[in-house]
């Protein structure tokens, strides 16, 4: 399998995370450049005295990540929903004109449509749109909600379907930092994977030489070195046949990458660490958003 | 409701929908109208955002055609390709007095063959049917036949899917899928493909269960119990426990298919056709034919001989 496929299938079995959360916000702000939270960062002057009679106020407008991480937090939703929904935001982006304009609420609705059309299409069981009215803190009504999901799939013309291509193209600033871990370790595997053979064959060869030696009992230290050499390409000919293992470590390290003992072994360590599991030791300093108990 | 269309009789009430016969005014072309009341509660259903998603991209010759779709705020409407009749209702139509009588044999093997074609094209395509059955599969007077109503219909194969073990309509259904698996692939269909096959050639549902636990019966009772050595992991599967008491007692081998069709069936049941409905009634779901292999089965040796 591809090391992408590899870190996808990783990405999905982790738990949300804030820089997912982060990542969703900047991908559904993109949609639309020109709208909400950029405005939002200028003050505005307040809106024109109304009557005493005005209607009851709406609930002031969340920040886009607030919003979005109230939403993870209440329905508890599942990673691969979640983060599927940057495919559908992306399709958006490709779909809508560039100067599209809205309301500052624009952006709310796009991710939450998005949101809603990931759960249903990916899961055999997911929210009525009545909850995820309630979902957001009475930001939008019911009719809201219907609405803007008919709109979404107009606008996506009902083209739901996302590969794996899609996936890891959208996804890939999240991937990319797994995708490293897989091909350090990977690199570090076989490392340890040659250096253990080297050691065997290092081995096997002071074992023949002993036997040699035995054999020709008047051998010398020298001949012994230069055979050496010449079967493993060690440089180091100097004919301390005292420690050839450290020597040849050290020189085949040297040759392949220019890494100390001492870092190679540090990373070593991580890769041996059984406490880190190997699935979610890329991510070691996540911080799992609190959600309750109860996925849909 | 567009009035490009006239809506026309009733043909039947699908799981989610009503189901009319329409006219396009402009072009005279029949066409089917599924209507799906929008309960606001819910919203657009899930079953209809996947039916529509995934049947747009599926062209082929054995599965419906979906032309278009209307959404209004209370209604939508696919407009799908007309079909005369389904398999249920024409298997229906053949009985002897009141007996059901299964198809002519080189019907059964025509119709099995479309399925197949069909099915193959969804698993090309990662879509699972997951209600394969007599009534979802359309059929027309030129014999053709067409994999219809895909409501539960999942596209596969991607890490972003969770799956339930509630589906399939419990006849055809999967001994795996009946003891709770979720990791199911395109195995589930084939074996609702061999529950189609028997019945099409004694007019009788093969599995006719009532619950879970009989349905599970019936198919061990017929096909043998497993076990570990010819279905690794089954003891793994989240039900087994509770489905296995009755039959750990007395494994037994199952019985012989080819006696138990011949009994309803008027003209002879070759070994072959019998060989290929074990090769989809595979208790282990790793051991069922995929719709690619089925088809090059000896028993349709005439149709990819002569394609």
């Amino acid at each position: 399998m591809d090391t992408y496929n590899k870190a996808l299938n990783i990405l999905m079995k982790s738990p949300v995370t804030d820089d997912m959360i982060q990542f969703l916000t900047h991908a559904t702000l993109r949609v639309m450049p020109n709208c909400g939270q950029g405005a939002q960062a200028y003050p505005s002057p307040p809106t024109s005295p109304r009557g005493a009679a005005a209607a009851p106020q709406q609930p002031r407008l969340p920040s886009l990540r607030t919003f979005i991480t109230k939403l993870v937090r209440y329905t508890n939703v599942y990673t691969p929903t979640l983060l599927a929904t940057v495919c559908y935001l992306k399709k958006l982006q490709r779909i809508l004109p560039k100067d599209a304009k809205g309301l500052p609420s624009t952006i709310h609705r796009l991710f939450l449509a998005c949101l809603i059309i990931s759960a249903k299409n990916h899961n055999d069981s997911s929210p009525l749109n009545k909850h995820w009215a309630k979902y957001t803190d009475g930001l939008f009504s019911l009719e809201d909600i219907n609405l803007m999901e008919r709109q979404l799939l107009q606008l996506l013309n009902w083209d739901l379907r996302l590969s794996d291509e899609d996936l890891i193209l959208d996804l890939q600033f999240l991937l990319e930092p797994i995708k490293q871990h897989i091909e350090i370790t990977t690199k570090q595997k076989k490392r340890m994977h040659a250096l253990k053979k080297q050691q065997q064959m290092q081995q096997q060869m002071q074992m023949q030489m002993q036997k040699q030696n035995q054999f020709y009992s008047h051998g010398r230290n020298a001949s012994v070195s230069s055979n050496l050499s010449a079967a493993t390409l060690v440089s180091n000919g100097n004919g301390n046949t005292t420690s050839p293992r450290s020597g040849l470590a050290g020189a085949s390290l040297a040759g392949s990458r220019s890494c100390s003992n001492g870092s190679l072994s540090a990373k070593v360590d991580i890769w041996h660490d059984k406490t880190v599991p190997s699935d979610l030791s890329w991510n070691l300093d996540y911080t799992p958003v609190s959600l309750p108990a109860g996925q849909y | 409701m567009s009035s490009q269309f006239k809506q026309l009789e009733k043909l039947g009430n699908g799981t989610y929908a009503t189901v009319y016969k329409g006219l396009n005014k402009t072009t005279g072309v029949y066409v089917a109208l599924k209507e799906v009341k929008l309960d606001s509660e819910e919203g657009t259903p899930s079953t209809a955002i996947r039916e529509i998603s995934l049947m747009k991209e599926l062209k082929h010759d054995n599965i419906v055609r979906l032309y278009d779709v209307i959404h209004t705020e209370n209604k939508l409407t696919l407009v799908f390709e007309y079909m005369d009749n389904d398999l249920k209702k024409y298997m229906d139509s053949h009985t002897v007095g009141n007996t059901p009588a299964g198809l002519e044999m080189h019907l059964v093997k025509y119709f099995q063959w479309q399925l197949l074609e069909g099915l193959a094209f969804c698993h090309e395509n990662k879509i699972l049917h997951r209600d394969l059955k007599p009534q979802n599969l359309l059929i027309n007077k030129r014999g053709q036949l067409k994999l219809g109503d895909f409501g539960l219909a999942r596209a596969f194969g991607i890490p972003v899917n969770t799956f339930s073990s509630e589906v399939v309509t419990l006849w055809y259904r999967a001994p795996d899928v009946l003891m709770g698996s979720r990791t199911y692939t395109t195995s589930i269909d084939i074996w609702s493909c061999g529950c189609i096959l028997a019945e099409m050639i004694t007019g009788k549902p093969l599995f006719p269960g009532t619950n879970d636990e009989e349905q599970l019966k019936l198919i061990f009772d017929t096909m043998g119990t497993p076990s570990e050595a010819s279905w690794p992991a089954v003891t793994q599967l989240p039900k087994y426990a509770a489905s296995a008491q009755s039959f750990q007692q007395h494994p037994h081998a199952g019985k012989d298919m080819k006696q138990l069709l011949q009994a309803h069936c008027k003209e002879t049941v070759d070994d072959v056709v019998i060989n290929l409905l074990h090769g989809l009634l595979q208790l282990n779901p790793d051991m069922r034919l995929s719709a690619k292999q089925a088809l090059h089965h000896t028993w349709f040796a005439e149709y990819y001989q002569r394609s």
